[in-house]
C-alpha cells in the first residue's frame, strides 16, 4: 500500500516538473540545463516556512527561517520562489547568447548551486540536508494515517491536472503560437516584433514556479530535503523523460514523466538489492540506462513516442469561399484605402478614387542617405520618393546597395547620414519594430518561415495586437481571446486565397517548396496591415509560374492602396509588375522609370554590363 | 611563508592541469564544433585506466602513457560513433550539447558501475620538497608543472609550425575553403580527436595525481573550471584557453585561502557566467 | 612586375552539369569548356546560377547530372579536397580566405599539399606575382582592404600551381579601377602563365575584354555563347542582362 501511495506522489511530483521542463524546452526552446535547481528552490522555501526556528529542535539541523506557518503557505511559498530564483538567470538566454552556451551557463549554475548548498551548513543545513519538514496540517490530522496519504496523493494527483491545465492553457494560446515561432527560429520572430527577453523570462518563471510547486509538494510528503536530491544529473533525468516522451506535447511529458523517473528511480527502489552484487551497481547502470536513453531517442525517434501534434485550424470561409467576401477586419494602414488590405478579396472597387487624391505626395521619402561599411560607401547620399499605391521596383547588379537601402528604409540598419521620411515624419531614428508598428514591414531575403508551424499558424504569429499572444491574456483563456483569433483567421484566410494557397493552410512550413516559402513571408507580412511593404528579392528562387502569380497579388495590393517597394533581379516581374522602377548601381540612385525606358538609356546598360 | 605565496603555488599546479585539460576542450571545440560536456567524463576514464596499470604493478607514469593512449581511442570513437552521425545528420547545436551530456552519463556511471563509489589513489612517491622563492613544491608538482609547459609548448608548435596544426587551424577557421586547399578535413577532424583526446586522458591523470584521491565523480566540478578557462580565453582559442587557465587556476587557489576553502569554485563560476553575459566570444575573441 | 609564370594547364569540360540546393535544381544541363591558355567567362545577371555552376564544378554542390572532366579524370562529385587535388584551384566569391590566419599563414594553407622544402620558394613566387602582398606578410587577413583580399585569394590558390583556375566574381565589392587592374593585369596573366582560367563576372564588358570566349548564363541555362566580339555585336547579349524585347542597343563606352 505505502508503495503504491509512494508511486502515485513520486509520479505526480515528475509529472509536474516534465510539464514544466516540456513547456520550456519543448515549446519555447529554452534548454535549461539547471531546471532541478529551481525544484530544490521550492521544496527548501516549504522546509522553511514550515519549519520551527532551528534553536527550536535542539540544534542537530541549522538553516534559515523556520516560520512555523502554516498550509497552504509553504507551498505558495514555494512556488513563489521557483520563480524568484528564475530572475537573476534571465540575462542568460536574451537574444544574444548562442542557446547552447546558456545552457552550459545553466548547468554550470546548477552544478554550483548544489556545492554550495552542500558546503554551507547554516544556510539549509549542507550536506545532511533538512529532516522532520512538518506534513502538511499535521496539527489537525494524523499523516501517519493510510487516509491522509491517500488524500495527500489525490491532492498531488490533482496538482498535476491543474499544472497541466495551465500549461496547455499556455501552449494552445495564440502567446504560444508565438514561443513555438520563438523555438523554431527566434531572430525571425524578434523581427516580428516578438521581445524574446520577456518570452524566455516568462518562461523560465512559469516553468521555475512550477519546478518549485512540485518540490515544496515532494518535501510534505517525504519530510526530507538535502543536496543528494538534486543533484545537476537529476534536470538530465528530467530532459530525458521529455525527450522520450515527446518534446512539445505535454501529455508526452506526463507519459515520460511516468516511463522515466518513475520507473527507473522510484520503481527499482523496490527490487530487492541481489546479495552479491556491489552496491552501486543498480544505481551506477541506471544512470548509463537514461543516457544511452537520451542518445538512442535522439538517433532513432527525436521526436518521442507522443510527438507534438499538428495544430489544425479550421477555416470557417472555407466552403463559402466562393460565396462572398468575409466581414472585413478595418486596416488601420491606408487610411483612405477603405476596406481592409488584407481582406477583400474582390477586386478592390472604389479604391481608385480614395488613391488618386494620395497621389500626389510620398509616403516613404529618402533624404539624402548615407550608410559606410569602415570605409566603404554602401549607399551614398541616396534620395528616392515612393509614391503612395505603386509598386516600385528597386534593381541594380550585385553591390549597388539595394539591400542595404531596404534595411536603412525598414529601420533593420543605421544610416551613417540623412534623413527618412515615411508619411511626412521623420523617422530616422526609429527602431524596426516601431516602425513596423506604424505600417511599414520588411521582408528578408533568407526564407524564414516558422518549420514546425503549419503556414495558418505562421500567418497567425504575425498577427499585431492579438488579445491572446501575452502570458496574461494566454492565462485568461480562450474566451478571452477568440473573438480575435476568428478575426485574424479570416484575415489570414483571405491572403491565402488571394496567394492560391488555401490548400496548404494546415501544411506544416517547413514541407513547402522554395517559392511557397518564400509567400508565406509574404503573407507574414499581409497579416500587419501594413502601408508600406518592402521585399527582399521576394521571387529568388522561385517557380516564373509562381513568380507570376505573386507579381498578379501584389499589383492587386497596391491597387487597393498598399505601397510595395521591392528589390528584385527578375527584371521581366519589373517589365509586367513595376512602375516605376529605380536603378541603383554602386550606392546611388542611377535612373529611375518604366523598364521600357530604362532600357534605352545608356548608363543604366552600362551599370549592369559594366557593373 | 605567506598564505599567499602558498596559495600561488597551489593555484600554479591547479593551472598547469586545467591548461592541459582547457587546451584539449577548446581545440576539440574549434576545430570539430562539438561542445563536448562528456569531457571530464572521458578524463575519469583516463585516470582509472592510469589506475589499473599502476595497482597491476607499473608506476603511474607509465598508467599516464596508457591512458592517453585509451582516452584517445575512445575519443575518436565518441566522435565517429556518435557526433559525426549527428552533425551528417544536421543535428542543432543544442542537440549535440544534450547528447554530449548524454555520453558523459553513460562513461561516468559506466565506470562507477564497474568499480563502486570508493576513492582510490596511485601508488606513488611525492618525490622531495623544493622551496623556490618562498613557495614550496614536491617533486611531482614541478613534473606536473612541467608537463604542462611541455603540452603548452607542444601545442603552440603544433599549431604554429606542423602540417597537422595548420590543417586544424584551417579547418576551424573555415572548412569549406579549407577543403578546397586539398585539405581532407574528415581526417583531420579525427586526428583532432585522437590528439584532444590524448590530452584529456592526461589531464585525467595528472589531475587525480594532483588531487590525491579520486573516485567516478570527481572531474565533474573540474568541468565547472574548464567551462570557465575556456570561455574566458574565449571558445575555441588555444592560446586564450591557457590565459584563461592560469587566471582560473590561481584565482581560484588565492580565494580558497583567503575566503574559504568551499568557496574555490565561485569565482570560476562568477568569471564564466560574466563572460557569457558579457562577451561570450572571450578575452581573445575576435567577434563580439 | 615582369615574374614569369609557368603553369601547365589542362583542359575543363563540363558536359550538361544538372545541379541545386537540395530542391529543384538552379542550373539546367549546363556545358562549358575551357583549354589551356584561354580566359574564358561565364556572365550573366544576378541569379542565373553563375555561382552554382562553379560550385558543382569543384565538388561543393552535388551534380545530379552530367559529368565534370578535368584532362582525361572524372572528377563529378569528387569531395572539394579531391578536386583541388586534381589540379584545381577555385577561389570562392565570399568567404575566400582564412580571416583569423594571417596573409602568410593564408599562403601556406594555400601550398598545403607541397612538400615543406618548397613552401618558401612558391610564397616568394606569389609574391612577385603580388608584389603588395609583400609588405603585409604578417597581417591578418581579415584587415586586408578588398583588393588586397582578392589578391590574397588568388595568390593561396597560385601556390600549388593548379592547371585550372576557377575564379568566383573576383572583382565584386571592388571600385573599379581596382576591378579593371585585377582583371587586366591578374587574371589575364594566369593564362598567359599557361594555365587555363575560368572565371565568372558581373562586370560583362571588363571581363569581355579579356576573355577568349564568353558563356551568358541565364535563368540556369546557356543562353549565348561566342568570342566577345561577336557577342558584343549582338543585340540578344544586351537583351540578356537587361531582359524585354527588340530594343536597339545603346552605344556601349567600353
Amino acid at each position: 500500500m505505502y508503495y503504491v501511495l509512494n508511486l502515485l506522489v513520486y509520479g505526480a511530483v515528475d509529472a509536474m516538473a516534465c510539464l514544466g521542463l516540456s513547456q520550456q524546452f519543448g515549446i519555447a526552446g529554452v534548454t535549461n540545463f539547471g531546471f532541478i535547481i529551481f525544484q530544490a528552490a521550492g521544496a527548501y522555501a516549504a522546509a522553511i516556512l514550515s519549519l520551527p526556528p532551528d534553536s527550536a529542535n535542539g540544534g542537530f539541523q541549522s538553516y534559515l527561517g523556520g516560520w512555523s506557518l502554516p498550509f497552504p503557505i509553504p507551498w505558495i511559498g514555494a512556488a513563489v520562489a521557483g520563480a524568484l530564483l528564475a530572475l537573476p538567470f534571465t540575462f542568460l538566454v536574451g537574444r544574444r547568447l548562442r542557446g547552447d552556451f546558456a545552457a552550459v551557463g545553466l548547468l554550470v549554475t546548477a552544478v554550483l548551486v548544489n556545492l554550495l548548498v552542500t558546503d554551507y551548513r547554516p544556510f539549509l543545513n549542507g550536506d545532511a540536508g533538512l529532516a522532520i519538514v512538518p506534513s502538511p496540517l499535521q496539527g489537525e490530522l494524523n499523516p501517519g494515517s493510510t487516509g491522509y496519504q491517500w488524500a495527500y496523493a489525490a491532492v498531488v494527483i490533482a496538482l498535476a491536472g491543474g499544472v497541466y491545465w495551465f500549461v496547455r492553457r499556455i501552449t494552445e494560446s495564440p502567446y504560444g503560437r508565438t514561443l513555438r515561432a520563438m523555438r523554431d527560429n527566434d531572430r525571425v520572430a524578434d523581427s516580428l516584433g516578438k521581445n524574446l527577453l520577456s518570452l524566455r523570462t516568462a518562461m523560465l518563471v512559469t516553468g521555475g514556479a512550477i519546478a518549485g510547486l512540485s518540490g515544496g509538494v515532494l518535501v510534505g510528503f517525504i519530510n526530507t530535503w538535502s543536496p543528494a536530491a538534486w543533484t545537476y544529473a537529476e534536470t538530465i533525468v528530467l530532459f530525458a523523460a521529455v525527450i522520450i516522451g515527446g518534446a512539445g506535447n505535454h501529455r508526452g511529458a506526463v507519459l515520460g514523466a511516468v516511463l522515466v523517473p518513475l520507473a527507473f528511480e522510484e520503481g527499482s527502489r523496490f527490487i530487492p538489492n541481489s546479495q552479491n552484487l556491489p552496491p552501486n551497481l543498480i544505481p551506477s547502470l541506471q544512470w548509463v540506462a537514461i543516457g544511452l536513453l537520451i542518445v538512442a531517442f535522439l538517433w532513432f525517434r527525436p521526436q518521442g513516442v507522443l510527438p507534438e501534434r499538428k495544430r489544425v485550424i479550421a477555416m470557417p470561409g472555407k466552403a463559402a469561399a466562393s460565396a462572398s467576401t468575409p466581414a472585413a477586419v478595418p486596416g488601420r494602414a491606408p487610411p483612405s484605402a477603405g476596406q481592409g488590405v488584407g481582406v477583400s478579396v474582390g477586386q478592390g472597387d472604389g479604391v481608385s478614387a480614395g488613391q488618386g487624391a494620395r497621389a500626389h505626395g510620398a509616403v516613404l521619402q529618402a533624404v539624402d542617405l548615407s550608410r559606410d561599411f569602415g570605409g566603404v560607401h554602401a549607399v551614398s547620399g541616396v534620395s528616392l520618393a515612393v509614391r503612395p499605391g505603386t509598386l516600385t521596383g528597386l534593381i541594380g547588379p550585385n553591390g549597388a546597395g539595394k539591400s542595404t537601402l531596404l534595411a536603412l528604409l525598414a529601420g533593420t540598419d543605421r544610416p551613417s547620414a540623412g534623413k527618412i521620411l515615411y508619411q511626412g515624419n521623420d523617422i530616422t531614428g526609429l527602431p524596426a519594430y516601431r516602425r513596423a508598428r506604424i505600417g511599414l514591414i520588411r521582408t528578408f531575403q533568407l526564407a524564414s518561415e516558422f518549420k514546425r508551424l503549419t503556414v495558418m499558424e505562421n500567418l497567425l504569429t504575425a498577427a499585431p495586437g492579438h488579445r491572446g499572444d501575452s502570458l496574461r491574456g494566454a492565462v485568461a483563456g480562450r474566451r478571452y481571446w477568440r473573438g480575435d483569433e476568428a478575426a485574424m483567421i479570416t484575415r489570414a484566410e483571405a491572403i491565402l486565397r488571394r496567394f492560391g494557397l488555401t490548400d496548404l493552410a494546415n501544411s506544416y512550413a517547413g514541407d513547402l517548396s522554395g517559392g511557397q516559402r518564400r509567400l508565406v513571408e509574404i503573407m507574414r507580412a499581409l497579416m500587419t496591415e501594413p502601408a508600406v511593404l518592402l521585399l527582399d528579392e521576394p521571387m529568388a528562387g522561385v517557380h516564373p509560374e509562381l513568380a507570376r502569380r505573386i507579381g498578379m497579388a501584389l499589383t492587386g495590393l497596391c491597387r487597393e492602396g498598399m505601397t510595395i517597394l521591392m528589390v528584385e533581379h527578375e527584371l521581366a516581374i519589373m517589365d509586367e509588375f513595376c512602375d516605376p522602377v529605380v536603378v541603383m548601381a554602386e550606392g546611388s540612385v542611377l535612373a529611375q522609370g518604366t523598364m521600357a525606358e530604362l532600357r534605352e538609356r545608356t548608363e543604366v546598360v552600362e551599370a549592369y554590363l559594366v557593373g | 611563508m605567506s598564505i599567499f605565496l602558498a596559495s600561488v603555488g597551489f593555484g600554479l599546479i591547479t593551472s598547469a592541469v586545467l591548461a592541459i585539460a582547457a587546451i584539449g576542450f577548446t581545440l576539440q571545440f574549434g576545430v570539430t564544433d562539438v561542445l563536448n560536456l562528456a569531457f571530464a567524463a572521458v578524463m575519469t576514464a583516463g585516470a582509472y585506466v592510469a589506475y589499473w596499470v599502476n595497482v597491476s604493478g607499473f608506476s603511474v607514469w607509465i598508467g599516464l602513457l596508457v591512458a592517453m593512449a585509451a582516452c584517445s581511442l575512445l575519443s575518436v570513437l565518441l566522435n565517429v560513433v556518435v557526433y559525426t552521425p549527428f552533425q551528417r545528420r544536421g543535428s542543432s547545436p543544442i542537440t549535440l550539447v544534450i547528447v554530449s551530456l548524454g555520453m558523459a552519463l553513460i562513461i561516468e556511471f559506466g565506470i562507477e558501475a564497474k568499480v563502486g563509489g570508493i576513492d582510490v589513489s596511485y601508488t606513488m612517491g611525492q618525490g622531495r620538497t623544493f622551496r623556490v622563492g618562498g613557495l614550496i613544491l614536491t617533486t611531482v608538482q614541478l613534473v606536473i608543472i612541467g608537463i604542462s609547459l611541455v603540452v603548452m609548448a607542444g601545442v603552440h608548435v603544433l599549431l604554429k609550425y606542423s602540417r597537422l596544426g595548420k590543417a586544424m587551424r584551417a579547418t576551424a577557421a573555415n572548412r569549406t575553403l579549407a577543403r578546397n586547399c586539398g585539405i581532407r578535413t574528415s581526417r583531420v577532424i579525427t586526428l583532432t580527436w585522437a590528439l584532444t583526446g590524448a590530452m584529456c586522458g592526461l589531464a585525467g591523470t595528472v589531475f587525480a595525481i594532483d588531487i590525491g584521491s579520486f573516485g567516478p565523480t570527481s572531474p565533474d566540478l573540474f568541468l565547472v573550471l574548464i567551462l570557465a578557462a575556456v570561455f574566458l580565453g574565449g571558445p575555441g582559442h588555444a592560446y586564450g584557453a591557457m590565459l584563461g587557465a592560469l587566471l582560473i587556476g590561481i584565482a581560484t587557489e588565492v580565494s580558497a585561502a583567503f575566503i574559504a576553502p568551499d568557496y574555490k569554485y565561485v569565482v570560476a563560476f562568477v568569471a564564466l557566467l560574466a563572460m557569457l553575459a558579457i562577451r561570450p566570444a572571450g578575452l581573445l575573441g575576435a567577434r563580439a | 612586375m615582369s615574374a614569369e609564370l609557368a603553369l601547365r594547364g589542362a583542359s575543363m569540360r563540363a558536359d550538361g552539369v544538372t545541379a541545386g540546393y537540395g530542391g529543384d535544381p538552379v542550373i539546367h544541363a549546363v556545358s562549358v569548356r575551357a583549354e589551356p591558355r584561354e580566359v574564358v567567362s561565364i556572365v550573366g545577371p544576378n541569379g542565373s546560377g553563375k555561382s552554382t555552376l562553379l560550385k558543382s564544378l569543384v565538388g561543393v554542390l552535388h551534380v545530379s547530372a552530367g559529368t565534370v572532366m578535368i584532362g582525361d579524370r572524372d572528377v563529378t562529385n569528387l569531395p572539394p579536397e579531391e578536386v583541388a587535388r586534381a589540379g584545381v584551384g577555385y577561389v570562392p566569391q565570399v568567404d575566400d580566405v582564412f580571416a583569423p590566419l594571417t596573409v602568410r599563414e593564408n599562403l601556406e594553407m594555400g601550398g598545403y599539399l607541397l612538400p615543406r622544402t618548397q613552401v618558401s620558394a612558391h610564397i616568394e613566387q606569389v609574391m612577385a606575382v603580388f608584389p603588395r602582398l609583400g609588405s603585409m606578410l604578417g597581417r591578418p587577413a581579415g584587415k586586408l582592404s578588398g583588393g588586397e583580399r582578392k589578391m590574397l585569394a588568388m595568390g593561396r590558390v597560385l601556390m600549388l600551381e593548379p592547371a585550372v583556375f576557377l575564379l568566383d566574381e573576383p572583382t565584386a565589392s571592388l571600385a573599379p579601377a581596382i576591378a579593371r587592374s585585377l582583371l587586366d593585369e591578374h587574371v589575364r596573366r594566369l593564362a598567359e602563365g599557361g594555365a587555363t582560367v575560368l572565371i565568372v563576372e558581373q562586370r560583362a564588358r571588363a571581363v569581355l575584354a579579356i576573355s577568349d570566349r564568353t558563356y551568358v548564363l541565364g535563368g540556369g541555362r546557356l543562353q549565348l555563347e561566342g568570342t566577345p566580339a561577336k557577342l558584343s555585336a549582338s543585340p540578344d547579349f544586351v537583351r540578356s542582362f537587361l531582359g524585354g524585347g527588340g530594343q536597339s542597343i545603346p552605344s556601349g563606352g567600353a
